[in-house]
């Protein structure tokens, strides 16, 4: 590491700033190329991951120049490749091929490529498309790349190989036909499955259920889901995002409890970076809480940089608090864009009975004895017979044990019952035991989740691992911020 | 024309006229028939292979299976109901582009959520009610079914039952009877908690019988533990949580010793 900054600080005063820059980035990409070659010959993955993180790092600095000169050192002039490749990056212009004769030339050719340098090529350029918004182009070069991966059986180029897959299915996405690719998304996952490649799996299930849920395809996707092979999650992207998806399953099912748990932990796992995921993870949370009968917290909804985003799911939750069925029609309205953009309308029409609930329990708190149509009012049940439809309403909150109350069907009122000295059952015993159960399954998760590297005896290398795992670790965190832009 | 597809046509023919004679036993065999002729269309699910007949081919398919769903209702076969439903979803779904859409479309998907509602599969229900855009949802048929689950989980049971006048189409009479009979067996359930009695007559407008003898035959039947006397009907509560007067000994001293357990680890 320490050389590789010599030899850039080296080079800098020789040349113009702008060249530099574009050198720079040259360097760069040309030493995460020996990366990969050394990757590739070792067979060491971790090499190959560093690579495609380094990339990733550069990212904002491709220029079209760079990457043609780029291909121009990695792959063979001439060849099948190189050819296809460089027809998606626009040409250079003079003076940058000055640059790039220069550089060419100080490097010897290579002449043996291996194939985890030509499906970085791929990568590479296909970050370039969609970083430029080419998307049409991006589909093609990505459709070529996952026909080329098809060929190579190399455990060294999964790490690659599972970015790939990620934009190809972005790629469709953005033009709006993700549809097509369902069937190659599933011929994938079969060949990573028998190939034993954990990372394309999960990146491939993850893309497959992403896929399924934008054509709100619950069914199917909890089929897939349901039936795909689990093991430990590799990446925390990936593991943050099928988490997300299985809240959204299991909400259309109507399995809150499990729900709340799967889209909490997304929404605590994800990395700081990533506003917009934690924003559609938290939406999704709140109105799971609010099906359950739970009032989220305030603090939930001033989080910092999400006030806005969830601005009206904190008017939706304040009027479900209150219990008050016309704020709640109102917010409805009010917000309707938002709701059915973010795809929850279904399930804000599933919060009016919560809504009803939750008034009668304010009701029978208040009073010891109201009539029905009083209720029916507090209520405001629009309809053609409030009474009626008010006494089995209560009759029915009654039975699910919501409030603790008798009808006197001949009064027409409704009669609420003492509150029992809670103390007297073993109902604090109960929660005690379940609140120390739930602690102690928190800290025995979080020993098992303890990890140790591998290596720590190695006192050489341990400076440089501990720099290389923070860069690692903020450049995670920025990636994912970057992906979830795309993806909202 | 395709020969496969004028004997298709013509068998179809005839299951039409005896669907509209009632004679529901033929119309079973002819349908058996028929769906062995569409086995051999290529263009059907899963295939979808693009032949020259493929647009008729699809239709006619499509025809036949909402047929199939329709005459399903009218011999009051659930099980076949679903096997139908599911063959002819993949011509709404994936089809939707080939073929122009069917007007039986949304009537049949109303009947679906119908179905499972009275089987009670909330989840199912609201899985397929995600898959409806927000034009589908306005559409009467569907808009039916969609509100009576919301009264339904509300315990707005009134309203489920005046439903049945307004329903879309004649066969969706056949759903909401069985759904009334749910809601009875329901409203039935949340009296006993709610009530401590009613009068003979109360009871018997709650639950939609006609005469008394309906209602003593019924409590006789689902509750016997109700007590009719006096003109009136008693509910026996049942038993209030009593405080507890024991001490459940065994379990605390089972819970103590894990925690004692846990905590050691950690220490």
């Amino acid at each position: 590491m320490t050389q590789d900054i010599e030899m850039k600080d080296n080079q800098t005063p020789t040349q113009s700033i702008i060249v530099s820059a574009t050198t720079s980035t040259l360097q760069h990409l040309k030493e995460i190329a020996a990366l990969i070659d050394s990757g590739s010959y070792t067979k060491e993955v971790r090499r190959i991951a560093r690579a495609v993180r380094l990339t990733v790092g550069l990212r904002k600095k491709l220029t079209g120049s760079v990457i043609s000169s780029f291909l121009d050192f990695a792959l063979v002039p001439g060849s099948d490749a190189h050819t296809r490749l460089s027809s998606f990056v626009p040409k250079s212009n003079e003076h940058d091929m000055e640059v790039d004769t220069a550089s060419s030339n100080s490097q010897a050719t290579t002449k043996h490529l291996p194939a985890e340098l030509e499906i970085y090529c791929y990568f590479l350029v296909l970050l370039f498309l969609i970083d430029q918004k080419k998307y049409n182009e991006a589909k093609v070069c990505s459709s070529a790349s996952i026909a080329r991966l098809k060929s190579v059986n190399r455990r060294t180029i999964d790490v690659i190989a599972s970015r790939l897959y990620f934009y190809y299915s972005l790629s469709y996405e953005v033009t709006g036909n993700l549809a097509e690719i369902r069937g190659n998304l599933l011929a994938l996952h079969h060949s990573a499955t028998l190939r034993h490649d954990e990372l394309g799996q999960e990146t491939l299930l993850n893309l497959l259920l992403r896929n399924y849920l934008h054509y709100n395809l619950y069914d199917q996707a909890e089929k897939l889901r349901s039936k795909a092979p689990r093991f430990e999650a590799h990446s925390n992207q990936q593991f943050c995002r099928y988490l997300f998806y299985l809240g959204k399953i299991r909400t259309i099912q109507l399995e809150y409890t499990d729900a709340k748990e799967s889209l909490l932990q997304a929404a605590r796992k994800a990395p700081i970076a990533a506003l917009g995921f934690r924003i559609q993870c938290n939406k999704w949370a709140i109105i799971v809480r609010l099906l359950l009968g739970e009032i989220p917290e305030r603090s939930i909804f001033t989080q910092k940089g999400m006030e806005k985003a969830l601005k009206p799911y904190f008017d939706l939750t304040n009027a479900v608090r209150i219990g008050d069925l016309e704020l709640f029609r109102n917010v409805q309205e009010r917000f309707a864009k938002t709701f059915s953009e973010d795809r929850t309308h279904n399930l804000i029409v599933r919060l009016r009975h919560n809504v009803i609930r939750t008034g009668l329990r304010n009701i029978s708190i208040s009073y010891s004895r109201i009539s029905l149509t009083d209720v029916a009012q507090k209520l405001r049940l629009n309809s053609a017979n409030p009474v009626a439809d008010a006494e089995s309403i209560v009759a029915k909150a009654i039975r699910d044990g919501a409030i603790d109350a008798t009808i006197d069907h001949k009064n027409g009122c409704m009669v609420s019952k003492e509150t029992g000295d809670i103390y007297s059952t073993n109902e604090p015993q109960t929660a005690f035991n379940s609140r120390i159960a739930f602690c102690l399954n928190m800290h025995n998760e979080a020993v098992r989740a303890l990890r140790f590297p591998p290596n720590t005896h190695k006192e050489k290398e341990s400076d440089e691992k501990r720099r290389e795992k923070k860069q690692q670790e903020e450049e995670l965190a920025k990636y994912m911020a970057e992906e979830d832009d795309d993806d909202f | 024309m395709d020969p496969q597809l004028t004997e298709v046509s013509q068998q179809f023919e005839r299951f039409k006229a005896a669907f509209v004679r009632k004679d529901f036993n033929s119309c079973g065999d002819l349908l058996s028939q028929l769906k062995v002729l569409l086995t051999k269309f290529t263009s059907l699910p899963p295939l979808f292979e693009n032949t020259p007949n493929a647009a008729q081919e699809l239709t006619i398919a499509r025809d036949i299976y909402e047929h199939a769903v329709v005459l399903s209702v009218k011999t009051e076969d659930q099980d076949a109901f679903e096997r139908d439903f599911f063959q002819l979803k993949p011509y709404y779904v994936d089809a939707r582009n080939r073929i122009p859409p069917s007007q039986q479309e949304n009537l049949i998907l109303g009947l679906n959520l119908l179905r499972l509602l009275v089987q009670n599969r909330i989840a199912e229900f609201h899985t397929e009610l995600e898959l409806l855009s927000s034009a589908t949802l306005e559409n009467p048929c569907i808009k039916h079914a969609v509100e009576l689950e919301q009264s339904f989980m509300e315990g707005a049971y009134n309203r489920v039952l005046s439903a049945r006048q307004t329903a879309p189409d004649e066969t969706y009479v056949y759903f909401m009877d069985l759904l009334a009979k749910t809601i009875r067996d329901e409203i039935a359930g949340c009296s006993e908690k709610a009530y401590d009695y009613v009068s003979i007559t109360d009871a018997r407008l709650m639950l939609l019988f006609s005469s008394d003898q309906e209602l003593l035959a019924y409590v006789q039947e689902e509750h016997p533990e109700w007590e009719v006397k006096d003109g009136l009907v008693v509910f026996q509560k049942a038993k209030e949580t009593a405080p507890c007067k024991e001490i459940p000994s065994l379990q605390l001293i089972n819970q103590t010793l894990s925690y004692a357990r846990e905590l050691e680890r950690i220490v």
